[in-house]
């Protein structure tokens, strides 16, 4: 049993990740319908931040202010700088192709994600860059419950994480700019003749979505401890299947999508087998697909002929 | 529009007349320098970008090393050329095939994988060029296969049992974890290692999971209290690590067993650990001194993936200048023939480097390394 515990606890940390990734994938495609393929690298250039400001602040054996200090700089710092990124690109690479046919923007998001990740190869090198977490968090300030360990960093994780989601949901539901992201994501040309700004309520949603990938990738940092140019690839995968899954363009379906691949995949390799992991999940992702095609909270499209 | 028609053919021209007297230039340099000055280009083939590129950065770093003071000492003019294979057959292939077709180069030095090799091998015998690899050991590499074939690093036939033995008789594990990257090199040590345990009464549990990985906590959960040595055959060092956090994170005891990739003190410090690789500690021989300060002056720090290709390099350089001693132009036959009759007694690696029939290093070995409490690695006797 205690097994089982330990499992749950691996896959809801991962998955409570690969969320709050695809938040940002699932809020971006829901105003745009775009599929935003740098979104894993804008995770990656979070998880740098994280990385350099432990190096700014003395490093990981000597730090120089406080740990809670630390990751609240981490934390705002990835959001702040990873969310203007996401602004600039928005800017500059999707929004002249807003009404360009939909392969253009397409191939200029995998065109932006290579040109991230080559960026950082160059600006940061090959090396992986280890977040050295255990030397500033120690598992000792995590539970134990009998043989089941959760560690102070995967508590962060899930608790960071709940509150992100329960935010930005109060945000999109509650809030004037959250009414606006529904409103063009319903249909952007009535938005604009309601006088909602369009261009800004977009790039609002690539500001958030950002800075949520760019909170993840510090989390990823600390619970996978490396960082290198090739870690988005990977996040952007798992992000945009559980987007998927749990419906593109719903925000709670992201959540579950996120966490049901994350629980998946840590079962998987508990219970059945390390080596077809992804086959099982997969396997198991298309069977939902095959059964609610629109994702677990998506709604179908009504299309007008 | 009148005007940039002029533009363009005036451009045209230029381009005309520039590719004139570079194709001039170049061939009465081909014929008539070309074997007082001995002119020649290598292939290089490493993982330069991906999730290996620091491997195959340090691979870069140790060519360029070896072609620049080869070039010094024998008054050669070797050029290098890079093709970046990702550590991915495919990507190895196509590189491979620009190689083959570019008929100035006459030798390569890599791939670095075992499953590029594989890949590549064909297409490398087909056009006669010799290729030495610093890091592909797997086993079936060298049983006549690929007739162009070098390596100067020992074998995983090599390598597996004299691990396996070394955890049997001084680890005494009665159950143990040993777990593949799903790469060709790590899953050919892999089944050297397991019959070697079983055959011993211990206990193992045979896991896989992919290089792009980062989170081992779910497998971590399946390390049982008496599982004592988890063997981790892997190319990713960062990966090590996070395997090794995962374990003390879930209070698990068992010490970490690795191979080649491992052996990275940046990045894999994970204390009493154990890491074997095809490479020696260059800092630590006297004679290789000048070479790790001038890599170290340039390159920044390194590990052992770095001096096997530099020996490569070497053995390629080598053979480039016995070819021009010898009143020849270097050609992709006569620099395969050199190579074949190499013999090097003392070389960056500490051990003579020999071919066998089949390109194999000759008596070749591996380093057995502990990390001790100050989280530095130490050689070890591994018999």
């Amino acid at each position: 049993m205690a097994f089982f515990f330990q499992e749950l606890v691996n896959g809801i940390t991962t998955g409570a990740l690969y969320a709050l990734v695809a938040l940002g994938f699932t809020m971006v495609y829901g105003v745009l319908k775009l599929l935003n393929f740098a979104h894993g690298d804008l995770y990656m250039i979070g998880a740098y931040i994280g990385f350099f400001v432990i190096q700014w602040f003395g490093g990981p054996n000597a730090l120089t202010i406080p740990v809670p200090l630390l990751l609240v700089i981490m934390f705002v710092l990835a959001a702040g700088l990873v969310g203007g990124l996401g602004v600039a690109i928005e800017r500059f690479a999707y929004r002249p192709l807003r009404d360009a046919p939909r392969i253009a923007p397409l191939i200029t998001a995998i065109g932006i994600s290579f040109f991230l990740e080559n960026s950082a190869l160059l600006l940061f090198g090959a090396q992986p860059r280890i977040y050295n977490t255990p030397q500033f968090i120690s598992f000792s300030s995590g539970i134990q419950i009998g043989s089941v360990s959760i560690d102070a960093v995967q508590i962060l994780v899930l608790v960071l994480g709940l509150v992100l989601m329960v935010g930005l949901r109060l945000l999109v539901n509650r809030t004037k700019v959250g009414r606006q992201m529904r409103a063009v994501a319903a249909d952007r040309e009535a938005a604009e003749m309601l006088g909602i700004n369009v261009n800004f309520t977009i790039a609002a949603t690539f500001f958030i979505g950002s800075a949520l990938a760019g909170v993840a990738g510090v989390m990823g940092g600390l619970l996978f401890n490396q960082v290198t140019a090739t870690i988005g690839f990977i996040a952007g995968l798992k992000a945009f299947t559980a987007a998927v899954v749990g419906g593109i363009g719903s925000i709670p379906g992201a959540v579950l999508g996120g966490l049901l691949l994350g629980v998946a995949e840590s079962f998987i390799t508990g219970y059945i087998s390390s080596t077809f992991t992804n086959l099982f999940v997969f396997a198991l992702l298309i069977a939902v697909m095959l059964v609610r095609p629109s994702g677990l909270l998506g709604r179908a499209q009504l299309q007008k002929v | 529009m009148k005007g940039r028609s002029a533009i363009i053919a005036a451009t045209a021209l230029g381009a005309l007349v520039a590719a004139g007297c570079g194709s001039s230039g170049s061939s009465s340099n081909a014929g008539g320098t070309a074997t007082k000055s001995c002119v020649a280009t290598i292939g290089m083939e490493g993982p330069l970008t991906g999730p290996v590129a620091f491997l195959g950065q340090e691979q870069l770093h140790f060519a360029q090393l070896a072609v620049a003071r080869d070039n010094l000492a024998n008054k050669t003019k070797i050029s290098l050329t890079q093709g970046d294979t990702q550590l991915n057959p495919a990507q190895a292939t196509t590189v491979t095939q620009q190689f083959t077709s570019n008929s100035k180069i006459v030798a390569v030095v890599g791939p670095a994988g075992s499953q590029e090799v594989q890949a590549v091998g064909p297409l490398m015998a087909r056009a006669g060029l010799a290729f030495v690899s610093g890091s592909a050991t797997a086993a079936a590499l060298t049983t006549g296969k690929y007739p162009t074939f070098f390596r100067t690093v020992s074998k995983d036939s090599v390598q597996g049992p004299q691990d396996a033995n070394y955890i049997v008789n001084n680890l005494h594990p009665k159950a143990l974890m040993i777990v593949d990257d799903q790469e060709a090199y790590s899953t050919g040590l892999v089944s050297v290692m397991v019959p070697i345990f079983k055959a011993a009464g211990i206990k193992v549990d045979h896991q896989s999971v992919s290089q792009k990985v980062t989170d081992f906590s779910s497998l971590v959960a399946k390390v049982t209290p008496d599982t004592t040595v988890v063997v981790l055959p892997w190319q990713v060092a960062a990966n090590a690590q996070q395997f090794g956090r995962n374990l003390a994170q879930q209070n698990k005891k068992a010490l970490i067993f690795g191979t080649d990739g491992l052996y990275d003190p940046k990045s894999f410090t994970i204390k009493g650990s154990y890491v074997s690789s095809f490479g020696p500690d260059i800092t630590a021989i006297p004679a290789d001194a000048p070479i790790a300060a001038a890599a170290k002056a340039k390159y920044g720090s390194f590990g052992t993936f770095g001096p096997p290709t530099f020996a490569a390099t070497h053995v390629v350089d080598e053979a480039i200048a016995a070819v021009c001693k010898s009143g020849q132009t270097p050609s992709r036959a006569n620099v395969l023939a050199q190579i074949k009759k190499t013999n090097q007694p003392a070389t960056i690696l500490g051990q003579p480097i020999k071919f066998d029939s089949n390109g194999d290093l000759v008596n070749g070995k591996f380093f057995l390394f502990k990390i001790n409490s100050a989280g530095k690695y130490q050689l070890i006797p591994s018999g």
